[in-house]
C-alpha cells in the first residue's frame, strides 16, 4: 500500500467509526421519535420497522395522534407546568443564595473556610436517597404542599453544586477588581453585587441552566412527595404513570411523544449553551 | 493605627462572610443535617410510615436483619444409580441440595440470597433479608460495569470529537444529545426497545441477523436484566464521561505530540505514552464522579424493574413506601450513606480542596 493509499484507508476508518458513534449517540432517541408517529397496530408490528408504515399495505404512513392525545391529557400539561414552577424556583433560590456562599468562599478570606468549602464539596456527593424518610417528616411537620416540598428539598442537590462551581468562577476573577473597588470607599457587600455579581453574569446562566436540568430530570423526591398529591406530579413521574387512551397495557406510543416533547426543548436548550453547558459541567467537576 | 484599620478589616471581612454563608448552611442543615439525624435516629427503631401504631426503640435488630447473612456450602445430590452427581435433565447442570436445608432456622430464617461456586464446590448465601443483600450486590455490579464502559466509550467518543474534521462543532451537540434526555424517559425509551416480541427493536434486530429467536424478554429473564439495565445507564452518562475526558484532551500540549512524531512514534505508541498518562487527573475525577453517582441509582431500576429486582435506593423506596417500614428503610439509608461516605472521602483525599 502506497503512503497515500493509506491515508485514505485511515480516512475512511475514521469516517466509520464517526458514523457508528453517530448512530449509537442518535439511534435510541430516533428510534422513540419513529415509534411516538405509529399507531397501536404499526406499533404491534412484526418485525417493527424502521419508519412508520402502514400494517397492510407497506407504505409510509405517519400517525400524529399521540402527540394530540398527550395533549389532551391533562396530567402531562400539569406535570408540564409543575416541572417548569419547580425547576425555576429551586434554580432561582438556589442561585441567590449559592452566589452569596460562593462569593465569600471565593474571594473572602476568614476563619473556618476549608471546613465550610469541604461542607460544600461532600454535599455535592451527599446521597439523597439516605435523607428521604427524614426529609418526609420534615415536610409533614412544616406542612408544606407537594409542590413546595420539591423545590426546598431539591436544594439538596441544587444548591451544593452551584456553590461549588459558582465559587470556582469567583476565585478566577482577578483580586484587584476588589481591591481597587475597596480603596474607592466601597463596602466589600457592594462590590460583590454592583461589580462581582455582573462579571459572573455568565456563570450564573450556566450553573442556573445546569440545575434547572438537574431539577427537571429528578425523580425520586418527586415520586415520593407526590404520591399523595397526584396534581403536583413533574414529567418524569406523569410519564411513568401514563395512561393511555388507547391503551393496552402500556401506551408506548403516547410515551413516546410525551418523551420527545420534554426532550425537545431541553435538546434545543442545550445547543444554544452549548459552549457554557461544557465549561460549567467541567468546572464542577474538575476544578477542586 | 495601620495595623488596626486592617485588622478592623479583616474583623469585618470575617462577619460579612459568615452573614453570607448563613442562609446555604441554614438550608442546609434544614433538609440534610437535620433529615439524617432523625434517619440515624428513626433506624434505631420499629418506626412504620403513616400508621398509627407505637414506635418502640429496638437498638440494633434492623441492621441485623438487614447485614446478617450465612454462607452454607451445598451438599452435591448423589444420583443413586449411577453413584455420581445427579445432573438436571432440563438445564443439564449439576444439581445440589436444596439451600432451604442448610441455612438456619432458628432463632431467624434464613433465606437464600444468591448462590455461588468456588473452587468447585457450591455455597450459598443466606440472609434474613435477601433483597437487600441482593441490592447491594446489583448495586455494586451495575457501578462495576457501567462506569467502566462509560469511560470505554467515553474516551472513544471523546478521541473521535477530538480529531480535525468538517463537523466537528455540529458532532459537540449531538454529543449531548443523550445527555440532556432525562432519566425516567431514556429507561422508558429502552424498555420500548427492549419490548419482548419482534415489535421491540433489540428482537427485531436480533431476529433479522438470525442471532436470536426474536422473542427474548430483556427484562424478565433474570440473566439479561442486569445487562440491560447497564445498557441504558451507559447510553445515557456515556457524553458526560466523553465531556470530561475531552476537556482532559484539549489540556495536552500539541507540542508533545509534534514531538514524537518527529521521533517517530506510532499513533499507538503516542495514546499510551502521552495521552493516558496526561489525560489521568480528569480520568480520575470523572471515574470518581461516575462511581459515587452509579452507587445512588434509583431512575432506571425502578422504572425498568421495580420490584422484579432492587438497587440499594430502589429497595429503600419500596421499604418506606410500599412496605411502610420506616425504621428498616432507615437503616438501610445509614448504610448507604456509609458506603458512599467511604468513596467520598477516598476522592476528597485524593484532589484536595484548594481553599486559597
Amino acid at each position: 500500500m502506497t503512503k497515500s493509499q493509506k491515508k485514505i484507508a485511515k480516512k475512511i476508518l475514521f469516517y466509520i467509526m464517526l458514523a457508528l458513534v453517530i448512530i449509537y449517540l442518535l439511534f435510541p432517541f430516533y428510534w422513540a421519535i419513529v415509534s411516538s408517529l405509529k399507531s397501536e397496530a404499526q406499533l404491534s408490528m412484526t418485525p417493527a420497522t424502521l419508519i412508520p408504515r402502514d400494517p397492510d399495505t407497506g407504505e409510509i404512513s405517519i400517525f400524529t395522534r399521540n402527540y394530540r392525545a398527550i395533549f389532551a391529557n391533562g396530567g402531562f400539561i400539569r406535570g408540564l407546568i409543575n416541572s417548569t414552577i419547580v425547576a425555576t424556583a429551586t434554580t432561582i433560590l438556589a442561585l441567590i443564595t449559592g452566589s452569596f456562599a460562593a462569593f465569600a468562599l471565593g474571594k473572602l478570606r476568614f476563619k473556618g473556610k476549608a471546613p465550610a468549602l469541604y461542607t460544600i464539596l461532600a454535599m455535592t456527593m451527599f446521597p439523597q436517597v439516605t435523607v428521604l424518610s427524614g426529609l418526609y417528616a420534615v415536610i409533614t411537620a412544616l406542612n408544606l404542599s407537594a409542590r413546595v416540598s420539591m423545590i426546598f428539598t431539591y436544594l439538596l442537590f441544587t444548591l451544593p453544586f452551584t456553590t461549588w462551581v459558582l465559587t470556582s468562577f469567583f476565585r478566577d476573577l482577578p483580586d484587584e477588581i476588589m481591591q481597587s473597588a475597596q480603596v474607592d470607599g466601597a463596602t466589600p457587600f457592594q462590590t460583590f453585587h454592583m461589580i462581582l455579581l455582573p462579571l459572573t453574569a455568565p456563570a450564573l446562566v450556566t450553573t442556573g441552566l445546569l440545575s434547572f436540568i438537574q431539577a427537571w430530570n429528578e425523580y425520586l423526591f418527586a415520586l415520593t412527595f407526590t404520591s399523595i398529591d397526584p396534581g403536583a406530579r413533574t414529567v418524569p413521574v406523569a410519564i411513568q404513570f401514563f395512561s393511555g387512551e388507547f391503551a393496552r397495557q402500556e401506551p408506548f406510543g403516547e410515551i413516546m411523544a410525551a418523551a420527545v416533547m420534554v426532550t425537545v426543548p431541553i435538546v434545543v436548550l442545550v445547543l444554544i449553551f452549548q459552549k457554557r453547558i461544557v465549561a460549567g459541567l467541567t468546572a464542577g467537576a474538575v476544578k477542586g | 493605627m495601620a495595623i488596626s484599620s486592617s485588622s478592623n478589616l479583616a474583623n469585618e471581612e470575617q462577619k460579612l462572610a459568615l452573614k453570607l454563608l448563613l442562609p446555604a448552611f441554614l438550608i442546609l442543615i434544614i433538609i440534610a443535617l437535620y433529615p439524617l439525624g432523625q434517619v440515624f435516629y428513626t433506624s434505631f427503631t420499629d418506626k412504620e410510615f403513616a400508621s398509627g401504631s407505637e414506635t418502640n426503640f429496638v437498638g440494633l435488630d434492623n441492621y441485623q436483619a438487614l447485614l446478617s447473612v450465612s454462607i452454607k456450602e451445598l451438599e452435591p445430590v448423589i444420583d443413586d444409580e449411577t453413584g455420581e452427581q445427579a445432573i438436571d435433565e432440563a438445564s443439564g447442570e449439576r444439581v445440589y441440595q436444596s439451600p432451604i436445608r442448610v441455612l438456619p432456622r432458628d432463632p431467624h430464617l434464613y433465606r437464600p440470597s444468591f448462590e455461588f461456586s468456588f473452587f468447585g464446590n457450591r455455597y450459598v448465601v443466606g440472609a434474613r433479608t435477601p433483597d437487600f443483600i441482593r441490592s447491594v450486590w446489583n448495586t455494586l455490579l451495575f457501578t462495576f460495569f457501567s462506569v467502566f464502559f462509560e469511560t470505554l466509550l467515553g474516551l472513544i467518543v471523546a478521541l473521535v470529537v477530538n480529531s480535525e474534521f468538517k463537523g466537528r462543532g455540529g458532532m459537540r451537540a449531538v454529543m449531548l444529545v443523550p445527555w440532556a434526555v432525562i432519566t425516567v424517559v431514556s429507561a422508558k425509551m429502552w424498555e420500548w426497545m427492549f419490548e419482548p416480541t419482534r415489535a421491540g427493536l433489540f428482537n427485531m434486530l436480533g431476529d433479522r441477523f438470525g442471532l436470536i429467536d426474536g422473542s427474548f424478554a430483556f427484562l424478565s429473564n433474570t440473566s439479561l436484566q442486569m445487562p440491560a439495565i447497564i445498557a441504558v445507564d451507559v447510553w445515557k452518562t456515556t457524553p458526560f464521561m466523553a465531556l470530561l475526558i475531552l476537556a482532559g484532551l484539549q489540556m495536552v500540549p500539541a507540542e508533545l505530540y509534534e514531538a514524537a512524531e518527529v521521533d517517530g512514534a506510532s499513533k499507538l505508541r503516542q495514546f499510551f505514552s502521552i495521552t493516558l498518562p496526561l489525560l489521568k487527573p480528569s480520568l480520575a475525577v470523572a471515574l470518581i464522579f461516575r462511581t459515587l453517582d452509579a452507587l445512588r441509582v434509583f431512575d432506571v431500576f425502578q422504572v425498568m424493574l421495580s420490584q422484579k429486582r432492587y438497587s440499594m435506593a430502589s429497595f429503600n423506596y419500596f421499604q418506606l413506601i410500599s412496605a411502610r417500614q420506616m425504621g428498616m428503610a432507615s437503616a438501610i439509608g445509614v448504610i448507604i450513606f456509609i458506603i458512599i461516605f467511604a468513596f467520598a472521602i477516598l476522592y476528597m483525599k485524593s484532589l484536595g480542596v484548594d481553599t486559597e
